[in-house]
């Protein structure tokens, strides 16, 4: 369980990274953490010839608020988002789900950008991302661009990256007054990648929903946001016929695949299960956050 | 047997003398091991589950730079013998590396030897291996069809062992009942799964003709057929046992592994190091445990009284069967629990499948028949609508009923059933506990309290090894002590086993502090290597305390007989005037006439003027101890006494169940345990808790699987599960003490304490939580959560 040969490239500027990446792209990785990096190196399943360490790069470790919302830069730890107040006020979907990551000691060493450029569709990351329509920012020495959320996850463990580009940050939208969110999962054990989990983000006037978002992990090889449900929600009340409603048509619609830890019916079944408890917690967070008093910070 | 209120350090609170250097990281394992020159295995395994060899080429690895060797199966071969079996099988021949037949997925093909372990690996990648894949069989019970594909052709059928045993008068027992429950359960393949991987490091030394050997073991005779393997005389090979043992509990065996190390060694006259990473460990390391199908019969009076018990089973050896089928046998000797049941049957197939060999797990096979045991308990107060406390209790040996011989023929020592089930009721606080989980129900969760009442067999022997293959007849299995006095009095205890956790250099001295009424702090345990120690089984079989105990007790004894002859005929009285106190021999009649320690030490160092004839100069003794009700075949008529002690567990555990995703949370954990008298209450506790752990991973988490193909589809952490601190609830343990009168204390085995009733204890709960709903339980281990939903979801359908 050793990795194969490799150079290890370790820049100090972004211009640097780049350069390496233009050079190397193609037989090489970006090293952003190493959580899910590092095994399938030992496994040799990644056999990368170079590997650029962009752990120096300080300004790709910045998360800013911005007018729009929150900017995490693709090194900022997901330790350090979890603990980021503009997380936490401006981005309650992402601020639900860190602490569902793994433990404590692999979100102090795993990075947003690592998690959503591995691209693998049970872990939480990629879910709220797609929920939220976050920007991913990607540059390259042939300039940057912008790639929306729904269009960054190709397939498992495969992006819209090009070898030549690194993400550089992840731009989540702020949300409006009367938003609530709610991040559920179940595993086999505390920690482990999710059977199936659920990011739901619920706005809300005057008791009805004006806006839902909803995407589940370990369903499929992207993560899956099922828009009908999404539109179902909308203009109702999200009580109890609607919710089972939608935890429903969530069941018809996933395919999810079956395997040692728990059977494809098991998953179809939690995913409506957990829509419905991620459904109910985000609206009533949100109608509390609509009355003025947030429970979770009283 | 000592009175336990003269104790003065056995059984008293007193600091665990390994835990310092292991906290602070200076255990000394074999991969610190690293002599000069030291070259590096790296494995070539089967990507396939059967398949022949058709070939082997190794000229691209062998040109890469800093490979020193590759080494086939069939060159191995040449060599070498295949390594031993218990059963009689003379066409299942177990090497290193897979001669012709490749027989399950990561079997060990080819090996690599280079500068380095990455080299090594790099090496093993540019190995070409033709295959001619063959068709598997991986169920056990298929393997048991007529047609089915045969692992070991030669030997024509893929059953390796089947024993039918019966005892007492089962048909009129059965006549009797009122009724039979008749369970099936499904134990599946796990096994403990030690932080440190197998390790081995062989350097052979031409001039002295001595192959040196480190390893991580807890193996019988692993010198011996070492050097059997190897064809080399048992006085070449010199086996370390002064290094620690990174976890086993049974599975630290790695005989292919040191043959494969010792014979590069020799070949390659050059240190050679075997270190297992986890995936060559998870798929080619031939530790799996116990794989198990039980079908049980108890029959029972309308009081719920037993009469008769029948158990059949089927456990899958994988491909090689080492040691494994003998533990079959091993639960012969507590085959009805302990529960007053007249009579018994019992039969055991060992069947061979295309996956890794299994070996020696914690409790050589009792957790497993233990859990199959509490399983139909269970299943027939279910089917009576009684208490399942009320069932135990009424089935119970009585505690005046000891010494109680069972209907296999073996003699349970001594117990207090009922004291540690009432033990474990007061601790858990019962009817507070049966409030908790009726507030969970209310909560909407399904919740259940589980119990299980189980033995621990202890001071292990290996006569099961007579009981599977009867042309087998050892009957001792040893355990020895060395004792040295020095010139200044200070004590040194040697022994020769290596440890795996297990606190024995506390356990020693502490025994020989007690034997000696000298303070335990002051003596040095220490580890002879296998040519210069003495006869030794290792510590499996939960049999240290009980065995070594005994080899300690006849040393000092030994010991104190000499010093008692140098006292006495210095304080010119004769031997039979003085008594050894603390160290000092003193006239009975005079305690003022003594003679000190200090002054004996001396004299028997270097005085010989003032020594007794025929009393041995310096002060060193030697005992070699049998296990305690030893020495006996199994009888005609199959009866035979297998372990000596028996320990007892009780657990009571609640869980809760989330009904909509079949989520088990242990809420809240009791135990009650009894080991005799403990030496070291701190070590029992840590023996307790962990195994427990061990239990709950068994029952909720752990499997190695195999796809169809054979494939294991447990490739690492990620998929083989062990709890982790959120999976494992706070456990509350009580002890008891009933002391065995076999041993010198009254101590009991305490090694496999814990695992011994947690499968059982938390099915148990999971399966009342069902039960309540209407639902029935879940017969196979580990319960997933997509198990336990699709347990409720039938009963919902069903329902509706």
């Amino acid at each position: 369980m050793k990795p194969i040969d490799f150079d290890l490239h370790r820049p100090e500027t972004l211009d640097e990274a780049l350069d390496l990446l233009a050079e190397h792209g193609d037989d090489g990785k970006v090293l952003a953490g190493g959580q899910s990096l590092l095994p399938l190196l030992n496994f040799r399943l990644a056999r990368p010839a170079h590997l650029v360490d962009v752990g120096r790069v300080a300004s790709l470790a910045v998360l800013r608020r911005t007018a729009t919302g929150v900017t995490v830069g693709a090194m900022v730890r997901q330790a350090s988002a979890e603990q980021s107040p503009a997380v936490a006020s401006h981005c309650p979907l992402l601020a639900a789900a860190l602490p569902n990551i793994a433990h404590p000691p692999i979100r102090n060493r795993g990075t947003l950008g690592g998690s959503l450029a591995h691209g693998d569709p049970a872990a939480e990351l990629p879910s709220v991302a797609t929920a939220l329509d976050a920007v991913f920012v990607a540059a390259s020495i042939r300039g940057r661009r912008e790639i929306p959320a729904a269009e960054f996850f190709r397939t498992h463990l495969v992006t819209a990256l090009e070898p030549d580009e690194l993400l550089t940050e992840i731009r989540f939208p702020a949300t409006d007054s009367g938003t609530g969110a709610a991040f559920a999962e179940v595993g086999r054990r505390r920690g482990d990648f999710a059977l199936v989990g659920v990011a739901a983000q619920v706005t809300v006037a005057d008791g009805r929903v004006t806006d839902a978002r909803v995407c589940l992990s370990g369903v499929a090889d992207t993560p899956s946001r099922p828009k009908d449900v999404e539109d179902m929600l909308r203009g109702t009340a999200a009580d109890d016929d609607v919710v089972r409603d939608a935890a429903n048509a969530v069941r018809e619609t996933v395919e999810p695949v079956g395997d040692l830890h728990a059977t494809a019916d098991y998953r179809r079944h939690v995913a409506g299960v957990l829509l419905a408890r991620a459904l109910r917690e985000a609206y009533e967070t949100a109608e509390r956050s609509e009355d003025g008093h947030d429970l979770r910070i009283a | 047997m000592t009175e336990r209120a003269a104790l003065r350090w056995v059984s008293r609170p007193g600091a665990v003398r390994e835990d310092r250097r292991f906290v602070t990281g200076h255990g000394r394992y074999v991969a610190d091991i690293t002599p000069p020159g030291t070259l590096h295995v790296g494995l070539v395994t089967s990507p396939h589950a059967h398949a022949r060899i058709t070939g082997i080429d190794a000229e691209a690895a062998l040109a890469l730079d800093g490979v020193v060797a590759v080494l086939t199966g069939e060159e191995l071969a040449k060599e070498t013998d295949p390594l031993r079996q218990y059963l009689d099988l003379p066409d299942v021949h177990w090497r290193p590396l897979a001669v012709d037949v490749a027989r399950y997925a990561g079997e060990w093909v080819a090996a690599v030897v280079a500068t380095s372990r990455a080299v090594a690996e790099d090496g093993a990648e540019l190995v070409s291996v033709d295959y001619d894949p063959l068709p598997v069989v991986l169920d056990p019970e298929a393997a048991l069809r007529p047609g089915a594909p045969t692992v070991h052709t030669g030997h024509g059928t893929n059953v390796l062992a089947h024993r039918e045993f019966s005892w007492g008068d089962v048909a009129g027992d059965v006549a009797r009942a009122d009724g039979t429950t008749q369970v099936r359960v499904r134990w599946n393949r796990n096994s403990t799964v030690p932080i440190e991987t197998f390790g081995v490091v062989a350097d052979w030394d031409e001039h002295r003709q001595l192959l040196d050997v480190w390893a991580s073991i807890q193996m019988p005779q692993f010198p011996d057929q070492l050097a059997s393997a190897l064809r080399i005389p048992g006085n070449q090979v010199r086996v370390h046992f002064d290094v620690d043992v990174g976890g086993s509990y049974g599975v630290k065996r790695g005989i292919k592994h040191g043959v494969l190390a010792g014979y590069l060694a020799r070949q390659l006259h050059a240190p050679v190091k075997l270190i297992e990473d986890r995936a060559e460990n998870m798929h080619g390391g031939d530790f799996h445990g116990p794989d198990r199908i039980f079908d049980i019969a108890l029959s029972y009076t309308a009081d719920g009284v037993f009469t008769s018990i029948r158990i059949d089973v089927v456990d899958d050896e994988g491909a090689y069967p080492g040691r494994s089928p003998l533990q079959l046998a091993k639960p012969i000797g507590a085959i009805v629990g302990p529960y007053r049941v007249p009579s018994a049957v019992y039969h055991a197939t060992a069947v061979t499948t295309n996956k890794t060999g299994q070996v020696a797990v914690r409790g050589f096979g009792q957790a497993p028949t233990n859990y199959a045991i509490e399983s139909a308990v269970d299943a027939v107060a279910r089917e009576l609508g009684m208490d399942r406390f009320e069932i135990r209790r009424r089935n119970f040996v009585a505690p005046d009923e000891f010494p109680y011989r069972i209907p296999s023929g073996t003699e349970y020592d001594s117990g207090d059933y009922p004291a540690v089930l009432d033990k474990a009721v007061t601790l858990a606080d019962l009817p507070a506990l049966e409030r908790r989980r009726d507030e969970l129900r209310g909560a909407g969760k399904l919740a259940g309290i589980g119990v299980a009442t189980c033995l621990e067999p202890g001071g292990g022997n290996a006569i099961f090894e007579n009981i599977m293959n009867p042309a087998n007849d050892k009957t001792t299995f040893p355990e020895a002590c060395r004792l040295r006095v020095d010139g200044s009095g200070a004590v040194v205890a040697v022994v020769s086993i290596s440890s795996a956790g297990q606190s024995h250099d506390t356990m020693v001295a502490t025994l020989l502090g007690e034997e000696l009424g000298r303070d335990p702090a002051t003596v040095t345990v220490l580890r002879a290597d296998s040519l210069s120690g003495m006869p030794s089984q290792s510590p499996v079989g939960s049999r240290m305390t009980i065995v070594l105990g005994e080899a300690i007790r006849a040393a000092a004894t030994d010991l104190k007989d000499r010093l008692l002859r140098v006292g006495a005929h210095n304080l010119g009285v004769p031997v039979a005037d003085v008594d050894y106190v603390d160290g000092d021999v003193v006239v009975r009649a005079d305690s003022e006439r003594r003679l000190r320690w200090g002054e004996i030490v001396a004299i028997a160092h270097r005085k010989q003027h003032l020594m007794p004839d025929g009393v041995e100069p310096g002060l060193e003794v030697v005992h070699v101890a049998h296990t305690p009700r030893s020495g006996g075949l199994t009888a005609p008529d199959g009866t035979v006494q297998l372990y000596p002690c028996f320990s007892f567990e009780t657990h009571l555990v609640l869980a809760s169940i989330d009904p909509d995703t079949g989520v088990v949370d242990l809420d809240r954990y009791y135990l009650a345990h009894d080991c005799g008298t403990v030496v070291n209450p701190e070590v029992v506790r840590g023996m307790v808790y962990g195994g427990t752990a061990h239990g709950i991973g068994v029952a909720l988490y752990e499997q190695f699987a195999y796809d169809d193909a054979g494939q294991p589809l447990t490739q690492s952490f990620m998929d083989y599960l062990l709890p982790s601190t959120h999976e494992i609830p706070d456990i509350a343990d009580d002890e008891h003490c009933t002391p065995s009168p076999f041993t010198t204390f009254g101590q009991k085995g305490a090694g496999e304490a814990g695992y011994m009733g947690a499968p059982a204890a938390v099915a148990s709960a999971v399966n009342d939580a069902l039960a309540a709903s209407g639902v029935a339980p879940v017969m196979s281990l580990p319960m997933k959560p997509s198990d336990v939903w699709a347990a409720i979801n039938r009963t919902t359908e069903g329902n509706s």
